[in-house]
């Protein structure tokens, strides 16, 4: 897609499989060329001629804004690998448990020159069926990377009952409803699910369904990150919007890790489509309404303490009188 | 922001085809360009395979493969020889004649950053956030510890202090004897390259926000030059002034370094280049105030800092990012070497 190199994240727990899913990446897909970065701290073992140590050195910009911070090691690393002879067919970035996904996906919005050459496939997200509900009650790193997910790799399976796997699966869907939950054993998940995802594009978005909403999700846990979505019938008037939305994510950036809506505008025959990580946001018109479709605006929150900015309200006020 | 040069119509916006082109020779060597620098009448590339080349007057190119996988920083470290680190973990010494000699092994990491001295004869490279410095004195390096992973080296014109770029400011390291002593320059932000004034008064980094940020080191009062669209991560001292021109932006932006306060308070020269592509590459020729602009739509312009700001056009608009350009010193020829790997040597002189 535009000669960009597709890169994609894998996060997850120590122990969670993210180098069995490595492995089974660079070993089946023969005949491409990958090169992998990996955490200097992190598990070992990686069967590839171009692997890439990294020190997921956290930056932030010195503009103030404390949700713009990057990787500057991938700044770093990603420009190294562009200037290879040979072209890669894709990047694999493996991240540490504890490391937070967003400096991550932001480097791919902040920094001009990555942003040039490559683009963000899809954040992975390994969980250990078996340890997971003790993982997310004790970090803080281990809800973050489930609620940034584009797919949650639920792996392990075999060592859980039934039950405990669909309450796994339900406390999942809570906090990210958007994401793709894929049940393995030992990382066996057909590769094309995994790679080529371009979770980021906003093609994508368009794939939440209008009845989205109307799958009522069971907040059976008490999770401090969770999702909200909101809707409106009628068509939103661009300058309220636009304002309310842009003020939402300069003060409550750093609590919304993601952010995805379809919204219809009054007056504008297209679709507006907005996709954010934390602060950062990008939007496009994206074609007509589908006729079979009914014209209704959609935004999907994924964050902390949602449930106190009055998001329904918020949004309902930007409608057009 | 005067001067500028004609557009061509019809050229879907980009600078045409120049004489120099026509005169010149056109390698395709299929790896994109990393560096280059000039050895007198030697011009030296490095490569994204690992190989340098050597271009002269009258002679076909010398290529060496010195390092496997990207070359990813060069310097120059004497009148016929560069100090070259790679994806391989390799620092190297090559000279023109292709000779490479491996000054050390620095396990699988990258080494990001290279830097050296001709008088002192001191060699640098970093690694992740150590520095490794060579002198004569002693066969094993010094090695030098930063609070993260370094971007930019640079010796001062004496060869006895240091300069290291990275997250937070640039640390200064002075040599005393065998010690060298660490002075930090804070400034927040990630900064990604450095260089020196030529009398040594100053330190310029390039930063991750777009801005050059500067420190004149006797009070250090700070800098800030900021306002490019890119970062302005490659620049050169041009001229007796002398001007620091940099990349960055859609002209050549030259900042004034003379008199009691430098660029404080005055408006860089402005070479305005008159189009959507940004300056990549940076150059000056030296005992003049002559500087050679890349930019990223592969154009390279030439203009005179002391004279009308105007641009002639050297090479015209290939699409490829120009990433590095130099002129040999008689001005026998022009090297240029852009992202894709070609590499354009032409005589300048008819």
């Amino acid at each position: 897609m535009n000669g960009k190199v597709p890169v994609t994240v894998l996060t997850g727990f120590l122990g969670a499989g993210k180098t069995t899913l490595l492995n089974r990446i660079l070993t089946e897909q023969h005949g491409r060329k990958y090169a992998v970065v990996v955490n200097e701290f992190g598990e070992t073992g990686i069967d590839n001629d171009l692997v890439v140590d990294a020190d997921e050195e956290v930056f932030e910009m010195n503009n103030g804004c404390i949700c713009c911070t990057v990787r500057g090691d991938l700044i770093r690393i990603l420009g190294g690998l562009m200037k290879r002879a040979d072209s890669l067919d894709a990047i694999l970035v493996e991240t540490t448990g504890v490391a937070d996904p967003a400096p991550v996906a932001q480097t791919f919005y902040v920094d001009e020159d990555v942003a040039e050459k490559t683009r963000l496939d899809a954040v992975i997200t390994l969980v250990d069926a078996a340890h997971c509900e003790e993982q997310l009650e004790q970090s803080h790193e281990a809800p973050e990377q489930v609620a940034f997910a584009d797919i949650v790799l639920l792996n392990k399976t075999d060592r859980v009952d039934a039950a405990t796997l669909a309450r796994i699966e339900t406390r999942i869907r809570g906090m990210n409803p958007y994401c793709r939950i894929i049940p393995t054993d030992r990382c066996d998940v057909p590769l094309d699910q995994v790679m080529g995802q371009s979770a980021f594009d906003l093609e994508r978005v368009l794939e939440i369904e209008p009845d989205f909403l109307d799958s009522d999700h069971d907040h059976s846990h008490d999770d401090a990150i969770t999702s909200v979505t909101v809707q409106a019938d009628r068509p939103l008037d661009s300058d309220r919007f636009q304002r309310w939305f842009s003020a939402l994510l300069q003060e409550h950036g750093q609590d919304i890790l993601r952010s995805k809506g379809i919204l219809d505008l009054d007056g504008e025959p297209q679709r507006y489509v907005v996709q954010g990580v934390h602060m950062l946001m990008e939007s496009d018109f994206m074609g007509p309404w589908p006729a079979d479709e009914a014209r209704r605006s959609r935004l999907v929150f994924i964050g902390r303490g949602l449930e106190q900015l009055d998001l329904e309200r918020g949004f309902a006020a930007c409608q057009a009188a | 922001m005067s001067g500028g040069v004609e557009r061509v119509d019809g050229l879907d916006g980009g600078f045409p085809r120049s004489q120099l082109e026509h005169d010149g020779e056109l390698i395709r060597t299929g790896a994109p360009v990393t560096g280059v620098v000039g050895l007198g009448e030697v011009i030296v590339t490095a490569h994204g395979d690992g190989r340098l080349r050597f271009f002269g007057a009258d002679q076909p190119p010398v290529i060496a493969p010195v390092h496997d996988g990207v070359i990813l920083s060069m310097a120059r470290a004497g009148a016929d020889r560069v100090v070259t680190g790679g994806e391989d973990g390799a620092f190297r010494e090559t000279a023109t004649d292709g000779t490479t000699t491996l000054i050390a092994r620095l396990g699988r990491r990258w080494v990001d950053c290279v830097a050296a001295h001709r008088r002192t004869g001191h060699k640098a490279c970093s690694v992740g956030a150590r520095v490794s410095v060579w002198t004569r004195a002693a066969p094993e390096p010094v090695e030098l510890e930063h609070p993260s992973t370094v971007a930019g080296l640079a010796f001062d014109p004496t060869g006895t202090r240091l300069a290291v770029a990275h997250y937070g400011g640039v640390t200064l390291w002075s040599q005393s004897g065998t010690e060298w002593r660490p002075d930090r320059l804070e400034w927040a932000g990630s900064h990604v390259s450095v260089a020196w004034s030529p009398d040594g008064a100053y330190v310029v980094s390039a930063m991750q926000e777009n801005a050059l940020h500067g420190w004149r080191l006797h009070d250090s009062l700070h800098m800030a030059m900021s306002g490019y669209p890119a970062k302005p991560r490659a620049s050169a001292w041009v001229g007796s002034r002398p001007y620091l021109a940099t990349s960055g932006a859609d002209q050549i932006v030259a900042w004034p370094f003379d008199g009691e306060d430098g660029p404080m308070g005055r408006a860089p020269i402005a070479v305005n280049y008159a189009g959507p592509a940004l300056v990549s590459a940076v150059n000056g020729l030296p005992g003049t105030a002559v500087v050679f602009a890349g930019l990223d739509d592969g154009a390279v312009l030439m203009s005179d800092l002391e004279e009308k700001p105007q641009a002639l056009v050297l090479r015209g608009t290939t699409g490829e990012a120009v990433t590095g350009v130099a002129a040999t010193p008689s001005l026998s020829h022009l090297l240029v070497g852009d992202s894709a790997g070609t590499v354009l040597w032409a005589p300048l002189k008819a």
